[in-house]
């Protein structure tokens, strides 16, 4: 168990892959994988501000969104013809919605910040709300149909669920070796710097400001590839994408699974979301049991259920 | 816990999460419909109803030996009012459950994604409650049916009815979403044809029913009628406030729809003398057999009489059986070309058909009023039958209007 944990902790990138390979023959069906990998990506991307920069944002909803509607907008309203052109559009309008945001709310600190990225969250929401002929209002955007994968040589339907999953975790896979190569870079390092002592990193003659504004807007990059993955996995964009209690839900995530670690968000992912899946089928109560759940380990095992492990068995 | 009993409990328990089908007490080949709806949430009572329409009709078919010598077996999910569940949910009961045919929705809104789910699985769907996007294009899709009435048919119907029967000079209250705002505009349309005129309107946010602000510039503008689209618990919350105000005495006052469980909650005195349409009522057993064979099935199991969701549902498994029967196929396709090709059916309140265009079925609907509590005969007895107004394609948007050439 000790060298099994210390393996991973030395090749996360090489765990993710053997893992997520096989994790849809280990749940009960293959959406349900596919939920777990991209809100695991979600988790992944609020982790890196909130685990390894310390900043606590409460509303990473904003970057889901804005990659769910960016894509799904691209599909549904523009016809863009082309997956790749459609899966850079949402992304591309979380970084924006990062640059713009992250720039305004670093200027507070602390419960200031977490309320202001709330605040621009929600501004988005009723955006989204009223810009019923772009979003679709609340009646959500609809008619998003995935065009297939092309690749040089072959073209790759993506309406099985299988072909979906293995597509979204090439991807999820690129995100995470690139997240990897982020926190084993000086600028990661920086990060952490920031989160232990942000006085002491500027005194080290680090612009604090400048790193943390980067890291939000890798961090918003990450939700919203999440974020666009699933408007091609639901077909819709629900107006919820941009609500808070979708920021609220990350939050878990990441705490149930371990903030700070590295495969903590998606340990959490999975655990809320197969938890909430098979629950729900047995009682409408499963909120109650995995609320109890996720409260025995804020008071008890505060690292979550991947940070207690690795303090216990390694590495 | 020692570290390894912790380590194989877990396992253990991940593994029964994990394969619950291993575990699970084999119920026979029985044939699957997944049954989407928000059991919990602010619409949970229609909901509840719903289920238990489903449940009625399951048991009623299983009694005369289910379908092709198959049970029928429907399965309940909680979609918690939010399209990113009840999607899941459906994909779940699909790839998981292995369901052919997929009936619910209750939110316009998480209906939609429902479809969306079976558009791409190539699975059958009732949708069983009202949205006027679900039989149209683009969202239509050549599997989906829809069972019940829609804003349109309801808003014209009605609309018309008052117009020509309460007055011609209308204030409407509406809440500014999807729902309300497809009302207000059917209503407006319809008042304007029939030579009346909307004094003005007021718009409100969904759930936050405090018209206390607005309620005397209704009553100095003197509106005959005053048409409240305030859907929900908004209902309860608006009509107490009405009443508050003497609005009742002033002007008459219609809704495009009453739901059993809300005139329950609310209560005769908030309902009495309030005009609306709605696609069923249990005193219909007094003059429609089938409507006095689904009533006493309901009761006898739920010791109430069923409200007015319930029923479509109802009707919905009824009709994913009779498919299934004609088409001698669990199949979607098989069972979706047989209904349009034997479109006409009568499950509890008269003959309904198919549109082969848009698969949208055509029924009659009522205009009821709130009954005076003096005149009630027992607890669920909330409801005068004023008028029915007969099925007809005309009320609803033309196959042109709708997108299907």
């Amino acid at each position: 168990m000790r060298t099994l944990t210390g393996w991973i902790a030395v090749h996360p990138v090489l765990a993710f892959l053997v893992v997520f390979a096989v994790f849809p023959f280990l749940v009960p069906y293959k959406a349900l994988a596919t939920q777990v990998l991209i809100y695991g990506l979600f988790a992944l991307g609020f982790n890196l501000l909130y685990g390894y920069t310390g900043l606590l944002s409460f509303g990473h909803a904003a970057y889901w969104g804005l990659g769910a509607y960016g894509t799904g907008i691209a599909l549904a309203k523009l016809q863009v013809g082309s997956l790749w052109l459609a899966l850079l559009a949402g992304p591309a309008l979380a970084v924006v919605g990062g640059v713009v945001i992250g720039f305004l709310c670093l200027r507070r600190r602390g419960i200031y910040f977490a309320m202001l990225t709330l605040a621009f969250a929600q501004l988005l929401y009723f955006v989204g709300f009223h810009l019923a002929d772009v979003t679709g209002g609340d009646d959500g955007l609809r008619g998003i149909s995935v065009p297939p994968l092309v690749l040089p040589g072959v073209r790759i339907p993506l309406d099985t669920s299988l072909a979906f999953y293995y597509f979204a975790f090439a991807l999820v896979a690129l995100a995470v070796a690139g997240l990897k190569r982020i926190l084993d870079s000086p600028f990661g390092a920086v990060l952490q710097a920031i989160r232990e002592n942000s006085d002491r990193a500027v005194a080290c003659g680090y612009d604090a400001t400048r790193v943390k504004h980067l890291s939000f807007v890798f961090s918003a990059l990450f939700a919203g590839l999440a974020g666009a993955l699933d408007a091609l996995r639901l077909n819709v964009v629900p107006i919820e994408s941009l609500y808070w209690s979708t920021s609220g839900q990350v939050v878990i995530m990441t705490l149930l699974g371990g903030a700070g670690t590295f495969f903590g968000p998606f340990v959490g992912a999975a655990t809320w979301l197969v938890l909430e899946d098979r629950l729900a089928v047995f009682t409408e109560s499963w909120p109650l049991v995995v609320g109890a759940i996720f409260m025995a380990f804020v008071l008890f095992l505060p690292k979550g259920i991947w940070g207690t492990l690795l303090a216990r068995l390694g590495p | 816990m020692h570290r390894r009993s912790f380590l194989v409990t877990g396992t253990a328990a991940a593994a029964g999460l994990a394969f619950p089908a291993v575990l699970r007490a084999q119920g026979g080949d029985t044939i699957k419909i997944g049954f989407p709806g928000p059991t919990t949430g602010p619409f949970g009572a229609l909901a509840k109803d719903q289920q238990q329409g489903a449940v009625v009709a399951m048991e009623e078919i299983n009694a005369k030996g289910g379908v092709l010598g198959r049970k029928l077996e429907v399965l309940f999910r909680d979609d918690q009012l939010k399209p990113a569940v009840g999607a899941q949910r459906t994909k779940e009961l699909i790839e998981n459950e292995k369901c052919e045919f997929i009936v619910g929705g209750l939110a316009a809104h998480v209906q939609m994604a429902i479809n969306e789910q079976t558009k791409k699985a190539g699975k059958l769907f009732i949708s069983v409650s009202q949205s006027d996007e679900i039989s149209a294009k683009p969202d239509a899709g050549p599997l989906t049916f829809h069972e019940a009435l829609n804003p349109t048919i309801t808003g014209r119907a009605v609309a018309a009815w008052i117009a020509q029967n309460l007055g011609k000079k209308w204030w409407i209250v509406y809440a500014d979403y999807a729902w309300g705002k497809q009302n207000n505009a059917v209503f407006s349309e319809v008042v304007k044809k029939q030579g009346g005129t909307v004094l003005g309107s007021t718009p409100y946010p969904l759930g936050n029913a405090e018209f206390s602000a607005h309620l005397p510039k209704i009553v100095a503008a003197k509106p005959e009628v005053l048409v409240a689209v305030t859907p929900g618990a908004d209902d309860i919350a608006f009509l107490k406030q009405a009443a508050s105000f003497g609005l009742k005495k002033e002007m008459k006052i219609a809704q495009p729809l009453h739901w059993l469980p809300y005139l329950k909650e609310g209560g005769p005195d908030l309902y009495a003398d309030i005009y609306a349409g709605i696609n069923f009522s249990w005193q219909l057993e007094d003059s429609i057999p089938e409507a006095k064979n689904y009533v006493s099935l309901y009761r006898k199991k739920y010791n109430e009489p069923p409200g007015d969701y319930g029923a479509y549902a109802y009707s919905a498994i009824h009709e994913v059986a009779r498919g299934i029967a004609l088409a001698k196929a669990v199949n979607s396709d098989a069972v979706a070309a047989a209904l349009i090709a034997n479109p006409a059916y009568n499950h509890y309140k008269g003959k309904q058909w198919w549109r082969a265009c848009d698969r949208k079925s055509f029924q009659d609907l009522w205009i009821v009023k709130g009954r005076d509590r003096s005149k009630m005969k027992g607890d669920w007895d909330f409801l005068d039958i004023v008028q029915k107004v007969a099925a007809s394609e005309e009320l609803d948007r033309t196959c042109k209007e709708k997108g299907f050439a």
